[in-house]
């Protein structure tokens, strides 16, 4: 069994999730049952669970690599207008939608600060 | 070695693969010969460590003489046909497989269960009428019970032929029917060792991952033997005849031999094209394990397969990684390989 999930396809009603994802009181934390190794700036996820694979653009891998419980959705939306020459609505369409797939797949947790 | 339990004669057969002890016992001639064949070349006549892999195959004539039912908490894993457990394709035997206590049930119906207690070390086959089973298919459960046991102990298998050049191991993934065994027979011919023709087995060695001989006979379809003059000409003693395949040692029809433990270091993933020529298109890292994921990795102990996950991101990284389109250029094909592995250091 294997899927592979691209980040950041485009999603209609990212606003949406905006809103209700409520970045600055989110902190996010990678699932323990998750592995998952970077290679060349991309990284290969198994969910240890389902036994699912996915595979992070170089953004995404940027996103994962923050998750680790310490950094709400608006730290590592700063990182990546830090890092990535993109504009920052553009940014945080892009890390809500992948925050709100990874988190769907069970690859990632929420918690409210 | 042949003794009693009982007034039931017992086979025993002991092996070692790369110091891991191996004892396999069963109380039919039937289950005997087939795991002999399978693990001829790591048969030994007594085993110096202490704690062997246990294997305990049994013939049972109907489904209720199997001593084992399923607990009310057994779990589900996984249903369907083709690989059950570990990472063989060729049969569509329908299974499921449980987990039950920490025990890993694979049940195949009217062939007969597995019992497969990892963390003892301990696999029990209960087969219905083997002596009416193709001796292939017992070779093939019982190759199941040993990958998973294996698995535990840091030994991993994987589905792609093998060889191996001047100490460099070649891997080449892939389900059938892509030009997998095709490629490795034009390797083969021309000089590379032996490894496996469907099952390397792979060891985390810390600093890198080595690639170890899996030696087994080798299977061949009617279309890949028209491909070579050799085969086309070989008696049925050295190419056995067999439906849908056919199967030969390597050593017998070739100048080869067993290769040894190597570092790979090369990866190819064939897929036939109708051109004159073969070519071969460079994949970045991340493409090549999510092409090898599916050739080794099943989930069934999260521990097990993450450990698994990582060995298969180290070969990624220790090793160049192509796709290759291999056209009608068959017995060509060392030409386009072996430069390859001359750049690698």
């Amino acid at each position: 069994m294997s899927d592979t999930h691209h980040a950041l396809s485009p999603q209609s009603t990212v606003s949406e999730l905006v809103d209700r994802l409520m970045p600055q009181q989110t902190i996010l934390r990678q699932n323990r049952d998750v592995q998952g190794t970077t290679m060349d700036g991309e990284t290969v996820l198994l969910d240890l669970s389902t036994g699912r694979y996915y595979t992070l653009n170089r953004v995404g891998s940027v996103i994962w690599e923050h998750c680790t419980g310490h950094h709400t959705i608006s730290d590592i939306h700063a990182i990546l207008c830090d890092r990535f020459d993109v504009a920052p609505e553009r940014a945080l369409d892009d890390l809500v939608t992948l925050v709100t797939q990874l988190t769907q797949e069970g690859l990632l947790q929420q918690e409210r600060r | 070695m042949t003794m009693c339990v009982g007034d039931q004669p017992m086979t025993e057969s002991l092996f070692s693969l790369y110091g891991m002890p191996v004892r396999y016992v069963t109380t039919s001639p039937f289950l005997a010969a087939p795991v002999d064949e399978l693990l001829r070349h790591f048969r030994r006549d007594s085993l110096d460590e202490s704690t062997p892999l246990v294997l305990c195959f049994h013939a049972v004539q109907t489904r209720a003489d199997i001593p084992w039912t399923l607990s009310l908490s057994a779990r589900r894993l996984a249903s369907g046909t083709g690989a059950a457990i570990g990472d063989r394709r060729e049969t569509n035997l329908p299974y499921q497989v449980f987990e039950d206590g920490g025990r890993l049930i694979a049940d195949f119906c009217d062939v007969g269960i597995l019992v497969i207690d990892s963390t003892q070390g301990r696999a029990d086959g209960y087969l219905i009428k083997p002596r009416t089973m193709h001796e292939s298919l017992i070779e093939y459960l019982f190759h199941l019970a040993l990958i998973e046991l294996m698995r535990r102990r840091g030994l991993y298998t994987i589905h792609a032929t093998a060889l191996e050049k001047n100490g460099r191991g070649v891997l080449i993934p892939g389900n059938s029917g892509r030009g997998k065994t095709t490629s490795f027979i034009s390797l083969l011919r021309s000089g590379y060792r032996y490894l496996s023709d469907d099952h390397p087995l792979l060891r985390d060695a810390g600093t890198h991952v080595d690639l170890l001989p899996f030696p087994i006979k080798i299977n061949v379809t009617e279309d890949t033997v028209a491909f070579f003059p050799e085969l086309r000409e070989a008696p049925d003693h050295l190419l056995h005849p067999g439906f849908p395949k056919r199967a030969f040692y390597a050593e017998k029809l070739y100048p080869t031999s067993i290769g040894d433990c190597c570092r790979p270091a090369l990866v190819l993933f064939p897929h036939v094209i109708d051109a004159p020529h073969s070519r071969l298109e460079p994949l970045s890292k991340p493409r090549a394990l999510e092409l090898l994921l599916p050739q080794a990795l099943l989930v069934y102990d999260a521990d097990v397969a993450r450990r698994e996950f990582q060995v298969l991101a180290k070969v990624v990284q220790q090793v160049d990684c192509y796709r290759l389109h291999f056209g009608r250029d068959i017995l060509d094909l060392p030409k386009l390989i072996t430069p390859l592995l001359e750049e690698v250091t």
